[in-house]
């Protein structure tokens, strides 16, 4: 059966104290939360334009493959899930971008890999 | 017999023979006649499936709570239609029509399961049917997709599983909501699972016991036997369904190590009540038959939704 979870079922145990860099730890934490259709992360397949965090607060900047997208609110239900589950994380804040808009150039190599071996070319 | 029919037996026996030891067709013109027409049975009732589910989710994502659930409804349709094509163009490659399949039929001809003559009457009977129904196809599909000999249909499968991972996601997610809604969400969430469980286990077919010769395991068209595929798919809806705190009429026999019906399968439905007539026993799969053929209340509507705007627009221009 495939996976429906977004990776939660693969997502790590959260971090005891705050990370001494606060973003890049956030990073790789979104580095888990999966597409719901492309088993590859939101990371991978560019969707995160910016990640701050500040006095407790998660900033993402999201966007999304189109305006129409029918998976937004999965998409946000998981970040947000997958952020808060960071004792650190006192509140998460996701910011939808729109501008630039996103296009299949803003998939990382190492997105695209995954997608090939899987048969999808992107 | 005949020389012709000895050596056509032995193009038959080769094939299998070949498939077995690993090899993946690339073309219609490897096919021997066995193989192309289990093929056309297996993608015609994939298309049909597809294209029928598309009218079905239609008319019940009306009752979506908001634009934005409509949206994803809309999205899932969408993909449905895609899919159906997906099937509908393998079957082009094979000389089969796919102008005549689509408006050359009777709508009794169509070839998708019985549980795509019933109407879908709100959005609870939608979402159940993305994690009943939808379910059922990933298991179906996923296994042709790890299995089939045939390169063309391996490679389009690949989309058409991702694309329906998000439609099983969401109807988890929504089967979820409305289960922790509690009061007349819940109840109504309850009888959705009542007629749509039993449908989706009928809809896996004749039992491995009872089964006719098919070419689809000979010529490894799929890898998994019905009642394996209705395993599968129980191994999960059960476990989702109790998570939720709903009644499913089947568990998990530890002494048998397999899922076990509480109910006599088959028996009969009355689809106007939306009713499994457990309490009339068990019936035989002839009389399953007979039903499945008869078609069900949405059977004509739902072929006409799909035809309609053809005839509409070709109006216009003429």
């Amino acid at each position: 059966m495939p996976d429906v979870s977004g990776g939660r079922d693969r997502w790590s145990a959260p971090l005891p104290e705050a990370p001494e860099d606060g973003v890049a730890a956030l990073r790789a934490a979104l580095d888990q939360v999966l597409d719901p259709e492309l088993p590859i992360s939101v990371m991978e397949l560019g969707l995160v334009y910016g990640v701050a965090f500040e006095h407790g607060t998660a900033r993402v900047d999201l966007t999304f493959t189109a305006t129409a997208c029918p998976c937004m609110d999965f998409i946000k239900e998981d970040v947000r899930d997958r952020l808060a589950m960071e004792p650190w994380v006192e509140a998460v804040e996701i910011n939808e971008v729109w501008d630039p808009p996103w296009t299949t150039a803003r998939i990382s190599d190492a997105g695209r890999r995954k997608l090939k071996a899987l048969g999808v070319g992107a | 017999m005949s020389r012709q029919a000895e050596e056509s037996r032995r193009a038959e026996r080769k094939l299998k023979e070949k498939i077995h030891g690993g090899y993946i067709l690339e073309s219609p013109e490897e096919m021997t006649p066995g193989y192309r027409k289990a093929i056309i049975v297996q993608l015609t009732v994939q298309a049909d499936t597809e294209l029928m589910s598309a009218p079905a989710y239609w008319l019940a994502a009306r009752h979506a709570p908001s634009t934005n659930t409509q949206v994803s409804a809309h999205a899932i349709i969408q993909d449905e239609l895609a899919h159906a094509n997906i099937a509908y163009r393998l079957l082009e490659d094979m000389g089969v029509s796919k102008e005549k399949l689509v408006y050359g039929r009777e709508p009794h001809e169509f070839k998708h399961p019985y549980g795509f003559d019933q109407p879908l009457d709100n959005w609870a009977e939608l979402v159940v049917a993305n994690g009943f129904f939808d379910r059922a196809g990933i298991c179906l599909l996923g296994d042709v997709h790890r299995n089939t000999s045939y390169g063309p249909l391996k490679r389009a499968l690949v989309k058409v599983d991702m694309e329906e991972t998000f439609h099983l996601r969401h109807g988890e997610v929504w089967m979820g909501r409305l289960a922790r809604a509690g009061g007349a969400a819940t109840e109504l969430l309850q009888r959705c699972v009542d007629w749509m469980f039993p449908m989706t286990i009928e809809w896996f077919g004749l039992p491995d016991g009872l089964k006719r010769h098919s070419g689809q395991l000979d010529y490894r068209l799929k890898g998994l036997t019905n009642d394996e595929l209705r395993q599968l798919w129980m191994s999960s809806t059960v476990p989702l369904c109790e998570g939720l705190g709903l009644s499913v009429p089947a568990h998990y026999d530890e002494e048998r190590e397999e899922y076990v019906l509480d109910y006599p399968f088959p028996c009969q439905y009355d689809p106007d009540a939306k009713h499994w007539l457990f309490e009339d026993g068990e019936i035989s799969w002839n009389d399953v038959f007979a039903r499945w053929k008869g078609r069900g209340p949405m059977n004509e509507i739902y072929v006409e939704s799909v035809r309609r705007s053809r005839g509409t627009v070709a109006s216009w221009l003429n």
